[in-house]
C-alpha cells in the first residue's frame, strides 16, 4: 500500500510540473485544445491545490500512521518488555559469538562483566536462577526506532502542511516613502521611512531596503531595515521586501523651456501631472500625462511598456485665452522626437529636464502557524535518519553457568543490524577482557 | 597560479585518472588501478584550490552559476568517489565515476558556459546558499556513486546468472552493497540540503517554505524515489535488480531536478 501511494504520489507530482500551473483558462484553451476541459474537469490547473491530490497526501499520512502503529506495538513490547530469556543454543547460531570457561565464581564473573559492559556505555539487564545467569546488553537501542522518529517527522510536515493551509495569512503591503499603511486584518500599520536600491559598480542590482517603522495602536514600535533574505518578524507577522516602483502617476517633472528667438532666454519650470505654468508672454502650460516608458500601444494610442522609466515623455500643451495653440509629447532620452500639432509658429521649445516619482515599496505581511511544526517535522526527520542509518541498535547476549571448580562457562552472542564490522571489533575487544576475568 | 590554472590542472588530473582506470582494467594492471586512484584524489586537491581561489576572488559561495555549480558537482562527485572507494575498495567503479566526472569538468570547460563570476544577485545574499546548494549537491554527488554501482550490478548480476558464473555473483553483491551505502550517505545529505535547509531558506527569503516550484517538487519527486528504495530494501527486501533500477531511476530523477528543470521548466529557481 505505502509502495502504491508512493508510485502514484511520484507520478502525480511529476505530472504538475509537465502541466504549466496556476494559468487563466485562455491560455490551457489554447495550449491544450479540447484537453482543457479534462484540465479544469480535475482541476489540473492547480494540481497541488486540488481536492484528490491534497487527499492522496492525507491518504500516505494515514498509511504512515497506521503502518508505524502496526509495527511499533510488538518493537516496544520487544524491547522494554521484561519478559525475555537467552538459551545458549540460539547464541549458538548468531554470526557474532563465542563460548569458552573462565576459572572463577559465578557471581563475581557477572559483576566483572556488568563493570565491563558498563563502561562501554551498554545497558544490562540480567536474570539469574540456581547457578546460571542471563545478561543481555544493549547501546544504541534509539536506532530500533529511526525509521518510527522518521515517519513522525513527516507526519509532523504533512499536519504542518494541513496548519499552514488552513491558518495561513499573507497580504502585499504597498507603501511609498513617508506613507503609513494599515496591514490588512492586523492591528497594526507600517510607515516607509526610506527605500533605496544599491548598485554594483557594475550597474547590477546588489540590494533593495526598505527601512520601515511598525506602528501599533498609533504608537511607533520598532523602526528596522528590510531587504531581501531579511525578513522583519513582528509579533507573529513577517515582512518580506518583495517588489517595488515608482508612483508616475504623481510625478515631479522639470521643463526646460527656450524661445527660438531669443538665445539667452532659459527658464524651468516645475510641473505635475494636471498642472499649469503661465509664460511671461500670457500661453500658459499644460502637463498633461506623463508615462514612464512611452511605446505606441496596439490601438495606435501613447502607452507605458512597463513601469521602469525607460523611455519617460510628457505630453505638452500650450493655452492662450483658453485656445490651445499647441500640443506634443516630448522625450525625455530622445529630444529630437519631439514634435508639435497645432503649433502654428512655435516659439518655444521643450525639454523634458528632470522626472522624479515616489518610490514606493511593496512588503509582504505573512503569518504562517504551520512553521513551527514543520521546522519540528524537519528535526525529527534528520534525527531519525541519523539514528536509523548510523547508530544502528547493538545487543550482546551472555548466557553463564556456574561449574564447580569453580569454573563459568560462557557462551556470547552479538546482534547488529548495521555496521557489523566494527560491532565484531567491539564485541572481540569485551570478549578478550571477560576471558581474563579470574 | 589563479583559478582557471588549478581548474585545468584538476581536470587534467581526472583525464589521467579516467585513463588509469580504464587501462587498468583493459590490460589487467592492479597497480594502473592505485595510480587512477592516486590521480583521483590529486585532481580533487587541486579542484578544492580552485574552488577556494574562486571563492577569494568573487567573495561569494563558488555555485551561483552553471559553471561554478558544474564544476562543483564534478568535484563532489570526486570527493564521494574517494571516500566510496577508500571504503569498499571495489576499483572498477573507478573508470566510469571518473567518466562522470570528466564528462562533468568538460561541460563546465564549455565555451558556451559564462565563466565570469557575476556579483550576487539579491536573492543569492545569504548563508543559506552555502548549506543549501553544497549540501544538496553533496548529496547528488553519492547518488552518482550508487548509479554507477547499481549499473555495474546490473552488468555483473547478468553475468553471474550465466553457468560458471560465481564471481560475477560475487562481484554483484559488492556493488549491490556500495549502491546502498553511497544511498545511506547520500539520502540524509540530499534530504537535509535539499529539503530542509531549501525550506528554511526558502520561507526567509520568499515568506513561503513550500511553493510546489517546479525544482521543489522535482527534489520531492527524487526524495520519494529514494524513500521508495529504502522501504522496499528494508520492508520487502527488494535487493539486486530490482533495487538497482530504482537507485538508477532516482539518480536520473535527481540529474533531471538539478539540470532539466533549469532548462525545460520555469519556476522560482531560475537564478542560474
Amino acid at each position: 500500500m505505502a509502495i502504491v501511494l508512493f508510485i502514484v504520489l511520484t507520478l502525480a507530482s511529476i505530472l504538475g510540473t509537465l502541466i504549466p500551473q496556476q494559468r487563466t483558462p485562455a491560455e490551457y484553451q489554447a495550449h491544450y485544445g479540447s484537453l482543457s476541459q479534462v484540465i479544469a474537469g480535475i482541476d489540473l490547473d492547480r494540481l497541488y491545490q486540488s481536492g484528490w491530490f491534497i487527499g492522496l497526501l492525507l491518504l500516505f499520512g494515514l498509511n504512515l500512521v497506521v503502518c508505524s502503529l502496526t509495527r511499533l506495538t510488538p518493537k516496544v513490547r520487544k524491547t522494554f518488555g521484561s519478559a525475555w530469556t537467552v538459551e545458549a543454543r540460539e547464541l549458538a547460531s548468531l554470526k557474532t559469538k563465542e563460548s569458552f570457561t573462565r576459572r572463577s565464581g559465578l557471581e563475581a564473573f557477572v559483576a566483572a562483566a556488568r563493570a565491563e559492559l558498563g563502561r562501554r556505555r551498554f545497558r544490562v539487564a540480567e536474570k539469574s536462577d540456581s547457578g546460571r545467569a542471563l545478561l543481555r546488553a544493549r547501546k544504541h537501542t534509539l536506532g530500533l526506532f529511526g525509521s518510527d522518529i522518521v515517519h513522525l517527522g513527516v507526519l509532523a510536515i504533512l499536519a504542518g502542511g494541513i496548519v499552514s493551509g488552513l491558518g495561513k495569512y499573507r497580504s502585499d503591503v504597498s507603501v511609498s516613502e513617508g506613507q503609513t499603511v494599515p496591514v490588512p486584518s492586523r492591528a497594526i500599520s507600517l510607515r516607509l521611512d526610506k527605500f533605496e536600491t544599491e548598485y554594483y559598480p557594475a550597474g547590477a542590482v546588489k540590494a533593495w531596503k526598505s527601512t520601515v517603522t511598525v506602528f501599533e495602536g498609533g504608537t511607533p514600535r520598532l523602526t528596522r531595515t528590510i531587504a531581501v533574505n531579511h525578513p522583519l518578524s513582528y509579533k507573529g507577522v513577517v515582512f518580506y521586501q518583495s517588489s517595488y516602483g515608482w508612483d508616475w502617476e504623481n510625478p515631479a517633472l522639470e521643463l526646460r523651456v527656450k524661445k527660438k528667438s531669443d538665445p539667452a532666454f532659459l527658464k524651468t519650470i516645475s510641473l505635475t501631472p494636471g498642472g499649469k505654468a503661465a509664460m511671461d508672454d500670457g500661453t500658459e502650460i499644460t502637463a498633461v500625462r506623463f508615462l514612464p516608458d512611452f511605446v505606441i500601444g496596439a490601438d495606435n494610442e501613447p502607452a507605458t511598456r512597463t513601469w521602469e522609466p525607460n523611455n519617460p515623455a510628457v505630453l505638452v500643451e500650450g493655452y492662450r485665452k483658453d485656445a490651445r495653440v499647441f500640443s506634443g509629447w516630448i522625450f525625455a532620452k530622445y529630444p529630437e522626437f519631439t514634435h508639435f500639432r497645432d503649433s502654428g509658429e512655435m516659439d518655444l521649445a521643450f525639454e523634458l529636464a528632470s522626472y522624479k516619482a515616489p518610490q514606493f515599496s511593496v512588503l509582504q505581511a505573512a503569518s504562517d502557524p504551520g512553521v513551527p511544526v514543520i521546522w519540528t517535522g524537519c528535526v525529527l526527520l534528520m534525527l531519525g535518519l541519523f539514528f536509523s542509518f548510523y547508530w544502528p541498535p547493538r545487543e550482546i547476549k551472555l548466557v553463564l553457568e556456574g561449574r564447580e571448580g569453580p569454573c563459568v562457562s560462557v557462551s556470547a552472542g552479538g546482534l547488529t543490524s548495521k555496521g557489523r564490522d566494527r560491532f565484531e571489533e567491539e564485541f572481540a575487544s569485551i570478549m578478550a577482557v571477560l576471558r581474563r576475568i579470574s | 597560479m589563479n583559478e582557471p590554472t588549478f581548474f585545468l590542472l584538476a581536470f587534467l588530473a581526472y583525464v589521467l585518472s579516467a585513463l588509469a582506470y580504464f587501462g587498468s582494467q583493459l590490460f589487467r594492471k592492479e597497480r594502473w588501478a592505485r595510480a587512477g586512484y592516486v590521480l583521483a584524489g590529486a585532481g580533487f586537491a587541486v579542484h578544492s584550490l580552485a574552488l577556494a581561489a574562486r571563492t577569494i576572488k568573487s567573495g561569494h559561495a563558488p555555485f551561483t552559476n552553471m559553471y561554478e555549480s558544474i564544476s562543483f558537482l564534478a568535484w563532489a562527485s570526486a570527493l564521494a568517489y574517494v571516500l566510496m572507494e577508500g571504503k569498499f575498495k571495489i576499483r572498477k567503479t573507478g573508470p566510469y565515476i571518473m567518466l562522470i566526472v570528466v564528462a562533468l569538468m568538460a561541460i563546465a570547460s564549455s565555451p558556451l558556459m559564462p565563466k565570469e563570476a557575476t556579483p550576487l544577485v539579491p536573492a543569492l545574499q545569504s548563508y543559506w546558499l552555502w548549506l543549501h546548494v553544497s549540501v544538496t549537491l553533496l548529496g547528488e554527488a553519492f547518488f552518482a556513486v550508487a548509479f554507477v554501482a547499481s549499473l555495474l550490478f546490473l552488468r555483473a548480476d547478468a553475468r553471474g546468472r550465466k553457468p560458471k558464473g560465481e564471481e560475477g555473483a560475487r562481484a554483484a553483491e559488492r556493488y549491490d552493497a556500495m549502491s546502498y551505502r553511497a544511498i545511506a550517505v547520500g539520502f540524509p545529505l540530499f534530504t537535509l540540503g535539499g529539503l530542509v535547509f531549501g525550506m528554511i531558506w526558502a520561507y526567509k527569503a520568499w515568506g513561503a517554505y513550500w511553493s510546489w516550484d517546479p525544482k521543489e517538487v522535482w527534489s520531492l519527486i527524487t526524495w520519494l524515489v529514494f524513500a521508495l528504495y529504502l522501504h522496499t530494501r528494508i520492508v520487502l527486501g527488494w535487493k539486486g535488480r530490482r533495487a538497482a533500477l530504482i537507485a538508477v531511476l532516482g539518480f536520473l530523477a535527481a540529474l533531471f531536478t538539478y539540470f532539466g528543470v533549469n532548462y525545460l521548466l520555469t519556476g522560482l529557481h531560475s537564478y542560474a
